[in-house]
């Protein structure tokens, strides 16, 4: 099992440009650990979860921080066994009801950090090391189920005595993740926050990265400190405009409400309503294009909401 | 969207923001996610506290934030701040680093020693499960005093949690240090009373009262025993400028107050 133990990456700095569906055939496996990128309605990698829709890759452990509208898509789809999160939900748009069906029914295993504690696993796994000590977690029920299946430790500051708790580090087989751009060597841009993606990529064996945009090899020659993670950790470099619809990219536009609210309703009243969503807008469509062409034809939507990210920088 | 009629008085939740800012010290760094608590911090920002800095755990570090984000990545809550950064930079650089003041939580629970659940409920012979810590673990193990806005129904206060998410006093005064975690102050405001407590005394004590509220109330919607200081408060209502200055400045569409659309209060 991969949590928890190192891997090496593979191979460095040779990342290619490929479409959505070669990416996913070359880099998911059945029962693989899957990071996801994004966080709540922003720069979720929904291009690159419909494409392990459309292909159903099962069996996975899905893990992240915040888990959202791709964790629910994937377990809808029935592809999930397990996730490692910090949380799972919506905020304003409500929790995901997929996964807390499954989580409640016993279909999928879950193990429940903290926010600090997930991303101190990633960060564990980015720079080679078994675990990383967090105070948080102290005396909560999160930490007495983690110390009981063995995924954490508490121990004694080796200098001071006090508590302190080891989490293990968390290193994906592969992750997905959207950003603004990428130029052809897999050198990533991120604008706005970054949630917990840098160290998950960084700790990732494989990182499939959709972008809005792919630039030239060489086009930040002149600019490195644009850059905000190296092509050295990417495998798959995929240009898809619009690729985190309907969650937002910040700079490009804004998240578009009504799709986000009309996948919620579906998903609230019971399993079949994601299962009919899943197959109207994203098995019917041989690719993301497709999708966005099938369900803002002419585009207005995603202008409106462009736009409205324009009017809020 | 119309100019609200200043004399209309304050909805109960808006007295919760209120009451939510009022915790707020001047110069404070504060973590609030969206809705009621980013609310009170950017009423405590406008009034009282100009120089309170908001950290939102995504990884905004001191924003200033334009109406009305309904998310913690929300573009209008990455506007204009200091650095827009990661989680591990607010969680960790400023939450565990112990740069944050005040933290405000939310919770499905919060139980007679302040601990707070927001993962499982137990239900008849099932389990509900719920999103999760998210940073609310984080910021209870961290953060010296933490606020929780919430309404008021007997199921929200128990005797004790079935799952702590979120460390307030634990089993008692002293378990905090025991386990290894800093002391805590912890203030709980609701629409019928406000709340509060401390390691020393590793209960929540009701200290003031809601407009209109009795303690009879508060005890009969309430799943344990509370003690009641010997001089209740009544929480103070916010001035007409103040109440315009949510309604009108801070959340213009009421994406926070139906009801206030359904009062027609606006």
């Amino acid at each position: 099992m991969a949590v928890g133990v190192h891997q090496l990456l593979n191979p460095l700095g040779q990342a290619r440009v490929m479409s959505a569906a070669e990416a996913v055939q070359s880099f998911v496996e059945p029962g693989a650990v899957l990071g996801l990128g994004g966080q709540n309605i922003n720069r979720c990698p929904m291009a690159l979860v419909h494409e392990v829709v459309r292909q159903d890759i099962g069996e996975l452990t899905v893990v992240g921080c915040n888990l959202s509208l791709p964790l629910d898509h994937l377990v809808a789809a029935g592809l999930v066994v397990r996730t490692e999160q910090g949380s799972g939900n919506l905020e304003k748009f409500g929790t995901l009801f997929s996964w807390r069906r499954a989580v409640e029914a016993n279909r999928i295993e879950v193990r429940d950090y903290s926010h600090l504690s997930m991303a101190s696993r990633f960060l564990a796994g980015a720079m080679g090391l078994p675990f990383m000590p967090v105070r948080s977690l102290l005396g909560s029920s999160i930490l007495e189920r983690l110390v009981a299946e063995e995924d954490a430790v508490v121990t004694a500051d080796p200098w001071s005595g006090e508590p302190v708790v080891l989490v293990r580090a968390c290193t994906p087989d592969v992750s997905l993740i959207h950003a603004n751009a990428a130029d052809a060597d897999g050198n990533v841009v991120i604008d706005g926050v970054t949630s917990h993606e840098v160290d998950m990529v960084r700790a990732s064996r494989h990182v499939i990265v959709s972008v809005e945009e792919v630039l030239p090899a060489g086009a930040f020659d002149d600019q490195p400190e644009r850059v905000t993670i190296s092509g050295a950790y990417i495998s798959a470099v995929v240009e898809q405009p619009w690729g985190a619809w309907p969650t937002s990219v910040y700079r490009r536009y804004d998240y578009y409400e009504s799709e986000i609210d009309g996948y919620q309703k579906s998903a609230k009243a019971g399993d079949e309503g994601p299962r009919a969503f899943l197959a109207e807008h994203v098995t019917a469509h041989a690719d993301f294009d497709a999708y966005l062409a099938a369900t803002d034809p002419g585009a207005s939507a995603r202008t409106a909401m462009a736009e409205q990210m324009r009017s809020l920088l | 969207m119309t100019v609200t009629e200043p004399t209309v008085g304050a909805l109960p939740r808006e007295l919760l923001v209120f009451e939510g800012a009022r915790q707020i010290a001047d110069g404070d760094c504060v973590i609030a996610g969206t809705g009621l608590p980013l609310l009170a911090g950017l009423v405590a920002q406008r009034t009282h506290a100009p120089s309170a800095r908001l950290l939102i755990e995504s990884g905004v570090i001191f924003p200033k934030v334009v109406p009305t984000p309904l998310s913690v990545v929300d573009p209008r809550i990455m506007h204009a701040p200091s650095k827009l950064g990661s989680l591990i930079e607010s969680l960790g650089g400023f939450v565990q680093r112990g740069l944050v003041a005040t933290g405000f939580l939310g919770g499905a629970q919060i139980d007679a020693r302040a601990n707070i659940n927001s993962t499982w409920i137990e239900r008849g012979t099932g389990r509900v499960r719920l999103p999760g810590s998210g940073g609310a673990n984080d910021i209870a193990s961290h953060c010296a005093t933490i606020v929780v806005l919430t309404s008021h129904e007997k199921r929200r206060f128990p005797e004790r949690c079935d799952y702590i998410t979120s460390p307030g006093f634990l089993d008692g005064p002293g378990a905090r240090r025991r386990a290894g975690l800093n002391p805590v102050r912890v203030k709980v405001v609701t629409d019928l009373c406000v709340m509060e407590g401390d390691d020393a005394e590793g209960e929540l004590t009701i200290s003031a009262l809601m407009p209109g509220a009795t303690v009879e109330e508060v005890l009969a919607n309430t799943g344990f025993t509370p003690r009641v200081a010997d001089h209740l408060g009544v929480v103070a209502v916010p001035s007409p400028e103040h109440l315009a200055l949510l309604r009108d400045v801070l959340d213009p569409d009421s994406r926070y107050f139906p009801e206030r659309l359904k009062n027609g209060n606006t």
